[in-house]
Formats: C-alpha cells, structure tokens, sequence
C-alpha cells in the first residue's frame, strides 16, 4: 500500500503543477504548454499505475479498495502541506518517487 | 436558465445541510468511531485478556462451557475470538418465539481457562456503533430517523457537487488563515477529496436498509409474510424443528474443520448450534465477514449435530446479493486491516469534518451582517448553540463515556446503563453550557474542557487499571495502546482548537464585506 500512495501522492503534485496558479505558487513561473502537458500526463499514468501495487499485493477487490483509500488521502495530505509547507510538499513527491523502485522490489 | 438551476441546488444544499446538520455530524463521528468497535470494546472491558489465536481450544472451551450451563437451551450461539476482539463470547437463548426479539444471556470466556471472565458491565464500542443508527430511539425509529438523514446527505452531496462551480480548478486549493474563505475552502477540500468515500458511505447505508426504506417489492412478492422472504435470503437461518428426543451432540472441532475445507481455508467467524440438546441438532458454521470485502450474509455450512452429516453448504452469492454484499462490506470494513482501517478512519473524519464547516459556513456568512451592531437575532443564536453543542458538546460526551466507564463502581447495578446515561448527561449539560455562554466563551470552554478530558485519558487509565501505556506497549497490545494514544493525539487537537478559537482575529467589517460579496456568489 505503501507503493501505491507513493505513486498516487506524486502523481497529484504532477498534476497540481500542471495548474497555471499552483505552478506560480511553487515554481514561480507560469509553465510553458508542453510542460504542462507532460506534467498532465504522468501524473494521470502514475494514478493510474498504482492500481498495480496495491492489486498485486491483495487481489482485485481489496487492492481496487486500497488504491481508493490511497488515491483520496494522498490528494488530501498534499492539499493540507500545500499552504503551510510548500516545499516539503514537492520534496515528498521527489522523494517518493525515488524511493518506490525500492518499495517495488519489496513487493516482487 | 443554468444559474436558476445552480442557485434552487445551493438553497437546496444549505437547508437539507443545515437542518440535519447536526444529527450527521454525530453520525458521522459515533459511525467513524465505530470502525474501531473492537478496539475500544477492548479498552473498555480491561478484564478480557488477548491470548495468541487457537481456535480449536476456544471451541472446545466454548462448547464444555455451553453443554454445562445451558444443555437445554434452543439456540447456541459461539463467536469465536479474532485479532481485534481478543475475547470468546457465547450466548444462548432459552425459547424461540418466532417474530420476536428473544431473551439472550452472553458470556465472555476466557479462551484458555475456559471460565466466564467477570469483566465489567459495559456496551464499549458497540454502543457508538448502535448509536449511528439507532440514535437510542425505540426501535423501527432510530432507524427511520438515521435512514432519513442518510437521503438528505446523499442529497446534499449531489446538490453540492452541483453547486461547486470550480472543482476541478480549486481541485488542490486550500487556502488557511483567511477567514471565511478558508472554511469554505476546507469544506470543499475535504468534501472533493474524500467524495467516493463521502457518497459511497451514504448510498451503501441506504442499501443496509432498503428493506426498511422500500419495502415494496418484498410486499408485492411476499405480502405480510416478510419471515418467508429473509428466510428465502437467508436459507441457514430455516433450520429442521426439534423432535423431542434428547440427543448427544458431537464435538464441534471436526466440523470446523471441514467447513474450512469447504471454503479453501477461509476463516469461521461464529457458529449458531440449533437444539444442541436435541437428537435433531443443527449446527451453522458462518465465515468470518473478514475474510472478503464482499459480505455474503449466507455463507455457511450446516451440519447435522448428532450424526455430523453435512446437510448443506451455501452456493454462490446471486448477483444481486454480491451488489448489495459488496456494500455492506465496503460500508463496514470488516475486511480492512490495520492500516486500511486507519485510512477508513481518517476518511470518517474527513466526512465528519466536511459537516462541521458545512455548519460553520452557514453561520459565519449569515454573522457578518451583524457584526456592526452586535446583536444576533434569534434564529442565528439558536443554531450557534446547536453548532456548539453537537460538535463539542458530542466531544465532551464522547470523553464522559469513556471516563464513566473507568470511574463508576465496578458492582454497580446496570453499570453499561449508567455509562450510556452519562453519555448524554454531559451531552445535555453542554447544550446548557451553550446556551448561557456567549458564542466564542462557550467554544472555547467547551473545548478546553473536551480537550483536558481526552488528554488525561491514558493518565485516567494507569490511574484505573494495571493496562498503562507502558504496560500496554512494552506487550505489544496495540488496541489498547492505540486507544489511549489517540485520546491523547484526540485531546492535543481540542487544545489547538480551543487555542485558535481564543486567538481568532477579530472580523474587520471592511475586509469583510468586499470578500464577502464574491463569497456571497459562491456559498449561497
């Protein structure tokens, strides 16, 4: 599960940077069309990607569930770093990225 | 002709929210609490020690206690300990009056020993759990009640998805210290964020009870005799009557065993002996509603008691009951795990949460006009007192419950009565806290108050009990270590609220006005 929320978590923040105001906020420019594309794009395949950690770990029914679970406090936890620590949020998302290949030879 | 629209859905979200407000808010909340049923069930009846699992002792425990002090009873019930509920309960019943609520007397055993384990009188989480839906109203009306509040939630869902304008551009905004902008922030934040468990969690409590909410195809098929139809749903409950000749009823071990066979290893929740004294005795092996997220009320495998053939074994779910087994298995969680039940939890928070700014909202916009002249009209001091009150007024009450529980003589006659009692003393003394206080003093005392109850509840319990966080911890008994932590983390949120509360900056009118009139636009 632990996959799966990295993912979905820095999926989010690819998505919440594709946004012209939060990329102001975090990055302090406004992002160039193609950017913004790429950004739409893998965070839409990182969400989508993480179904298969937290399927792979406990089976169709209970996995799609967790993904769920995931999916909604991931967007939620980086809702609430967002305003008081902007910063960690992005450092979370890189961080969690870097760390799943790791969390994924756990699962294999 | 789109804006009409949009604005009849806002009136519509702010009144259905408004006027059940308060009753989903301690819903929500007692509903949320009771995903750790077990937990707190555990916390509060100290008594009760955790054993490593062995299910084939506990039976024969439970089954040398039963043969010797109920052999003539009609129905036994064994529900077998699990890693969450350490305790191994039987109950019995005497006589079966059909159509009526029997008389049950239940026993918790000690799994080792045994013997009845004298703990103390106490409802522990179930009564949050009966509470969500029965709001300890006499019967069918606890449930009409919470049934309701459940349609005007799902209409308030709806209306409030509609009347969001911006959900996917404000998707990740929250933007804190701002006043009113921030509430409305907050609520849409976590209404957005945490939606499929906000809608999921309110269709699904209508299905639980859409026997009660349309009753109208089973009258078609079935007419008055709706026994006929839940024993069509629920074969295993239509067991063969006794005969009257007494019987010797065989071990229960093997049967278990292969009821597991039968299910591929899956897990035996409880058991139902019928006639245990009789030489026609069933025995219904249920599994355990862990084991899949799909509940399957009928999953069971019948014995007969004396000669232990195997009478019959439930087939597959029909799709409908699959439909609406996978509901009440997504709305209970039975099946989470410990991390999974957390994030249920967090989500029942997030729901809770999601109606208590909903309220604040509604208030604090209508405040604004009268923040000149400092009076407040009727209505708007009557729904302050009732914010106050079901959100920390329920706090405090929620906290009573747990001290009463460690507090009252342990002799005292209907103790779990007294507990539940002292639920809503504290909970009807805060209504009049609330009412005698002005606004912000009655928050902030209210949740001071809430706030010192919950933080000194691990201090409360090593004070009590010989179950201290260091004892608790040190033998890795995590309910009961958990519970006395989250009290605290519980008590450590109530002071900051308490302290935002008592620091809050005064509202300028100015400021106010110019934002509230693009507010004015948005909330309605």
């Amino acid at each position: 599960m632990l996959l799966a929320f990295l993912l979905c978590y820095a999926g989010f923040t690819a998505l919440c940077l594709a946004t012209d105001r939060h990329h102001g906020e975090l990055l302090h420019s406004k992002p160039m069309p193609g950017r913004r594309l790429g950004l739409r794009a893998a965070g839409w395949s990182l969400l989508v990607v993480a179904i298969w950690p937290a399927v792979a770990a406990t089976g169709w029914s209970q996995g799609l569930v967790e993904w769920c679970a995931v999916l909604m406090l991931s967007a939620l936890l980086l809702v609430l770093l967002l305003p008081y620590r902007p910063r960690l949020a992005l450092i979370l998302a890189g961080v969690g990225l870097l760390a799943s290949p790791v969390a994924a030879f756990a699962i294999l | 002709m789109k804006e009409g629209f949009r604005q009849a859905m806002a009136w519509l979200h702010t009144w259905a929210g408004l006027t059940f407000g308060w009753l989903l808010f301690a819903i929500f909340l007692t509903g949320t609490l009771s995903y750790f049923n077990d937990e707190i069930s555990h916390w509060m009846q100290p008594e009760v020690q955790a054993h490593p699992l062995d299910d084939a002792r506990s039976l024969a425990a439970a089954q040398a206690y039963l043969q010797q002090q109920a052999p003539s009873a009609a129905r036994w019930f064994i529900t077998l300990p699990d890693s969450r509920d350490p305790g191994l309960s039987v109950m019995w019943q005497d006589k079966i009056d059909p159509g009526k609520r029997g008389n049950f007397i239940q026993k918790t055993l000690d799994p080792v020993t045994g013997q009845a384990v004298q703990a103390r009188e106490s409802m522990g989480g179930e009564f949050f759990y009966r509470f969500h839906f029965q709001l300890q109203m006499p019967h069918p009306w606890g449930r009409w009640l919470s049934t309701t509040a459940a349609m005007v939630m799902l209409v308030a869902l709806i209306t409030g998805i509609i009347t969001h304008k911006k959900i996917f551009k404000d998707f990740f905004t929250f933007r804190p210290r701002k006043g009113q902008r921030s509430w409305l922030d907050g609520h849409n934040a976590v209404g957005v964020l945490v939606l499929p468990f906000h809608l999921m969690i309110t269709y699904s409590s209508l299905v639980i009870f859409m026997s009660l909410v349309m009753p109208a195809p089973i009258a078609a098929s079935y007419g008055n005799d709706t026994r006929a139809f839940f024993n069509d749903v629920f074969p295993a409950t239509n067991n063969a009557p006794a005969l009257g000749q007494p019987g010797r009823l065989l071990p229960l071990g093997p049967m278990y065993e292969q009821a597991r066979t039968q299910w591929a290893g899956g897990h035996v929740g409880r058991l139902t002996i019928n006639n245990p004294g009789d030489v026609n005795a069933s025995v219904n092996v249920f599994r355990a509603g862990s084991d899949r997220v799909v509940h399957d009320f009928g999953s069971t495998v019948s014995f007969n008691g004396t000669t232990g053939e195997l009478l019959r074994v439930s087939g597959e779910q029909s799709l409908p009951a699959a439909i609406s087994g996978s509901f009440y298995g997504l709305h209970m969680g039975h099946f989470a795990g410990p991390v999974l039940r957390w994030l249920y939890f967090i989500c029942g928070l997030a729901g809770t949460a999601m109606i208590g700014t909903g309220l604040v909202i509604w208030l604090g916009k209508r405040q604004l006009k009268h923040v000149k002249t400092g009076v407040m009209p009727f209505e708007l001091r009557l729904v302050e007192v009732l914010n106050i009150a079901s959100m920390s007024g329920l706090m405090i009450a929620i906290a009573a419950f747990f001290w009463a529980n460690r507090l009252l003589p342990i002799g005292l006659s209907a103790r779990s009565d007294w507990e539940v009692q002292t639920f809503f003393i504290a909970w009807g003394l805060s209504l009049l806290h609330a009412v005698l206080r002005r606004g912000r003093q009655g928050w902030v005392e209210q949740l001071s108050l809430g706030a010192l109850l919950f933080v000194s509840i691990p201090l409360l319990n090593a004070l009590t009990t010989s179950q201290h966080l260091g004892v608790s911890l040190a033998r890795g008994d995590w309910a009961m270590a958990g519970f006395d932590l989250t009290c605290f983390a519980s008590g450590v949120f109530l002071t900051w609220a308490a302290w935002k509360m008592q620091h809050r900056t005064a509202p300028q009118p100015k400021a106010v006005r110019a934002g509230s009139l693009t507010l004015e636009q948005e909330v309605n």
